[in-house]
C-alpha cells in the first residue's frame, strides 16, 4: 500500500483526468458552444433592443438588475446541460463498464464529474456577467461597475453552484439522463419557484429555505430598487431573502446535495 | 497466500434482493499464467462474478482477490494490472479511439511516448488504425467491441477478465480475439474468461470452471471436459406412428440410456452414458427389436445445457 499523502496526490490526480475528461465530453457534444452563446447573447438582446426600439434605463444599476434577472435561465439551462447526465449517462450508457473497472476510486471520477460540470456553468455565469459589465461600460461609462455588481457576479457564482449540486444529485439517483436533466430543469425553472409562490402568497410564510427564493439575492443586492424576488425572470414577492440566510441556504443545498450525490453515485453499481 | 495464485475468490455470494442468489459460495484459484474458462449458461452468475472482480459491484459477502489484495477495498491497487472487458459496455460515441485510448493511458498512469506506441500497435491489433480520428458513434457494432478488447489490453496487462469477448463479433473477428488470447497464453499473461460457449472455451483455455444457477458445479481441464463430453451423446430418433406409453417405457429399458425425452407424439431424444460408436449402434439395434418402426435416427452432441444437466445429475441435482 502507498502512503497517504501519496495516495492522496494519485486520487487528485484521477480527479482531474476526470474533469478534463467531462470538459472534453461538454466541449465535442456542443454544450460548451451552446452555453457560452447563450451567455453572450442574451445579455446582448438588452443592449440591442432599447437601442434600437426603445432607450436604456436611466442608471446602471437598473440595466444590471433588468440584465441580471436573466441570469438563472442561463444557470438552470447551462447547468442541466453539463450536470444532468454526468453520472447517469456512465450507467444509461454503459459506459461505466468501461470507466469503473479501471484503478481509481469512484468517489475519484465523481467528484471529477461534479466539478466537470461546475467549471463550465461558472464560466458561463462569467461570461454573461463579463458581457453585461461591458454592456454598463459602452453604455453608462466605467464609474458605474460598482461594488454590488461584484457582489451580485459572487452570489450567482453560490447560486450556481447549488444549481448544479442539485442537478448532479438527481442525475446519482434516476436512471435516465432525459429524466434527471429534465427534472433539474423544472425544478429550479418551476417546481420550486411555485412551491415558494404558493408559500409566500397563499400561505404568507417566507420560503427562506427554498433553494429558488435564495436567487433573488443575484439582483436584489443592487440598492435604491424594490426586490424582485422569487422565481426566474422575477416575480414580485411579499417577502424577498435575507442576504446571510440566502447564501447560508445555497452553501447548505451545494454542500449536501453534493456529498449526498456522491455518495449515492458511488454506492450506486453496475448491476 | 500462494505467490503463484492471481485471481482468487473466497465464499462469494452476490444476492440481489432476499430471492435472488446470482452468486452462491463460489471460490476458485487461478494461477499466473492459466487460461481459466469461466464456462455457464445466460444467468448462471458469470458476469456477475466478473464484474465483483473488477469492483462493479460489490459481493453481498466473500472476498475476492487479485494479487492477493482485496478488490472491493483496495480497487486501485488491485485493478491496475488488470485489463478488463466487461458485457457490452458503451464507448464514449463522441470521441474518437485516439481519444479514448489517450484517456485511459493516461489512467493508467502510462508514458505520453508509450501511450502513443500503443495506440499504434492496439489499434492495429483490432483493426482499427484506418478509423484512429473517427468519430466512435459511426463504428458499427463489431468495431465497437474490437475497440473495447484493444482498451482491455491497451496498457499491457499481465491479468485479463473477459466477459463473453467474442460477442457480436463476426467469425473473422471472432478467429483474431482467439488468437489473440492464444497469443497471451506464450506471454505468461494470467486470462480468466467467461463464456456461454463450450466450444469457443475449449479451443483457448487450459481449464473450465462450471458454473450453474451461481453455483460451481465442476472444475477441470480442457482435455478431460473433452473426454466427459464424448460420453454424453444425444440421439434424436424418428417413428413412423405415434409412440404410446409402453413404447416410451421400452425406450427406456434399454440399457446404456440415461434419459429419455418426448419431443413430439413420435420423436424422442435420447440421452446415452456410454460414449463409444458401438452403444449408439446397439441402442438402434434394440428398438428396432421393440418392433418400433425408425424412420430417422440422428446421434448428435450434447449441447452445454445437457452437459450441465449431465453433470448435476451426477452430483445428486444441484438444480
Amino acid at each position: 500500500m502507498k502512503p497517504i499523502r501519496e495516495d492522496i496526490l494519485e486520487d487528485m490526480k484521477n480527479t482531474c483526468l476526470t474533469v478534463s475528461f467531462e470538459l472534453k465530453k461538454h466541449f465535442r457534444m456542443k454544450r460548451m458552444v451552446i452555453s457560452f452563446a447563450l451567455a453572450i447573447g442574451l445579455p446582448l438582446i438588452f443592449y440591442i433592443v432599447p437601442r434600437i426600439w426603445a432607450s436604456f434605463p436611466d442608471t446602471a444599476e437598473e440595466f444590471a438588475r433588468l440584465n441580471l434577472s436573466f441570469v438563472n435561465l442561463l444557470i438552470i439551462i447551462s447547468g442541466s446541460l453539463f450536470a444532468g447526465d454526468a453520472v447517469v449517462g456512465e450507467y444509461e450508457e454503459k459506459t461505466g463498464l468501461l470507466l469503473f473497472s479501471t484503478p481509481q476510486r469512484h468517489t475519484t471520477i465523481f467528484i471529477g464529474k461534479y466539478i466537470g460540470a461546475l467549471v463550465p456553468t461558472l464560466a458561463v455565469v462569467s461570461i454573461y456577467y463579463l458581457t453585461t459589465s461591458l454592456e454598463i461600460i459602452g453604455i453608462y461609462g466605467t464609474g458605474e461597475i460598482t461594488s454590488e455588481f461584484f457582489k451580485s457576479f459572487l452570489i450567482a457564482l453560490i447560486y450556481t453552484s447549488s444549481a448544479v449540486s442539485l442537478i448532479f444529485f438527481f442525475s446519482s439517483v434516476l436512471k435516465r439522463k432525459i429524466t434527471s436533466t429534465l427534472l433539474g430543469f423544472f425544478s429550479l425553472m418551476m417546481i420550486l419557484p411555485i412551491v415558494s409562490s404558493v408559500l409566500q402568497f397563499i400561505v404568507d410564510v417566507e420560503p427562506w429555505y427554498i433553494l429558488t427564493y435564495t436567487e433573488g439575492l443575484i439582483t436584489d443586492v443592487f440598492v435604491g430598487a424594490p426586490p424582485i424576488g422569487g422565481g426566474p425572470g422575477g416575480q414580485p414577492g411579499l417577502f424577498s431573502p435575507d442576504f446571510y440566510v440566502g447564501i447560508s441556504v445555497m452553501i447548505i443545498y451545494t454542500l449536501v446535495l453534493f456529498f449526498l450525490g456522491v455518495f449515492i453515485a458511488t454506492r450506486r453499481r453496475m448491476e | 497466500m500462494d505467490d503463484d495464485c492471481i485471481i482468487r475468490t473466497e465464499n462469494l455470494v452476490k444476492k440481489f434482493g432476499e430471492d435472488v442468489t446470482a452468486v452462491d459460495n463460489v471460490s476458485f484459484e487461478i494461477e499466473r499464467g492459466e487460461v481459466v474458462g469461466y464456462l455457464g449458461p445466460n444467468g448462471a452468475g458469470k458476469t456477475t462474478t466478473i464484474k465483483i472482480l473488477t469492483n462493479l459491484i460489490e459481493p453481498t459477502s466473500g472476498r475476492a482477490c487479485i494479487n492477493g489484495i482485496d478488490v472491493n477495498r483496495y480497487p486501485k491497487e488491485a485493478l491496475k494490472d488488470v485489463g478488463s472487458l466487461i458485457g457490452v459496455p458503451g464507448v464514449y460515441g463522441y470521441l474518437t479511439p485516439d481519444e479514448v485510448l489517450t484517456y485511459f493511458g493516461k489512467v493508467y498512469r502510462m508514458s505520453k511516448e508509450k501511450i502513443e506506441r500503443r495506440i499504434e500497435e492496439v489499434l492495429e491489433l483490432v483493426n482499427l488504425s484506418d478509423w484512429r480520428h473517427s468519430k466512435i458513434e459511426s463504428f458499427s457494432t463489431g468495431m465497437e467491441r474490437r475497440l473495447a478488447i484493444g482498451k482491455s489490453i491497451f496498457h499491457e496487462p499481465s491479468i485479463l477478465i473477459l466477459d463473453e469477448p467474442v460477442l457480436g463479433l463476426d467469425p473473422e473477428g471472432i478467429r483474431e480475439i482467439r488468437e489473440l488470447i492464444k497469443s497471451f497464453q506464450k506471454k505468461d499473461v494470467t486470462v480468466f474468461l467467461s463464456s456461454h460457449l463450450l466450444d469457443e472455451v475449449s479451443k483457448v483455455c487450459d481449464s473450465v470452471i462450471f458454473l450453474y444457477d451461481g453455483k460451481m458445479i465442476e472444475r477441470d481441464s480442457v482435455e478431460r471436459i473433452d473426454q466427459i463430453m464424448k460420453q454424453y451423446r444425444l440421439i434424436e430418433v424418428e417413428f413412423l406412428d405415434t409412440l404410446s406409453e409402453s413404447d416410451l417405457q421400452k425406450v427406456r429399458k434399454i440399457p446404456v440410456i440415461d434419459e429419455v425425452t418426448k419431443i413430439n407424439q413420435n420423436k424422442i431424444r435420447i440421452l446415452k452414458n456410454e460414449g463409444d460408436p458401438a452403444s449408439t449402434a446397439d441402442i438402434l439395434r434394440k428398438v428396432i427389436d421393440e418392433d418400433l418402426d425408425v424412420i430417422s435416427y440422428s446421434p448428435m452432441k450434447s449441447d452445454l445445457e445437457d452437459f450441465y444437466v449431465s453433470l448435476l445429475g451426477k452430483r445428486g441435482g444441484a438444480r
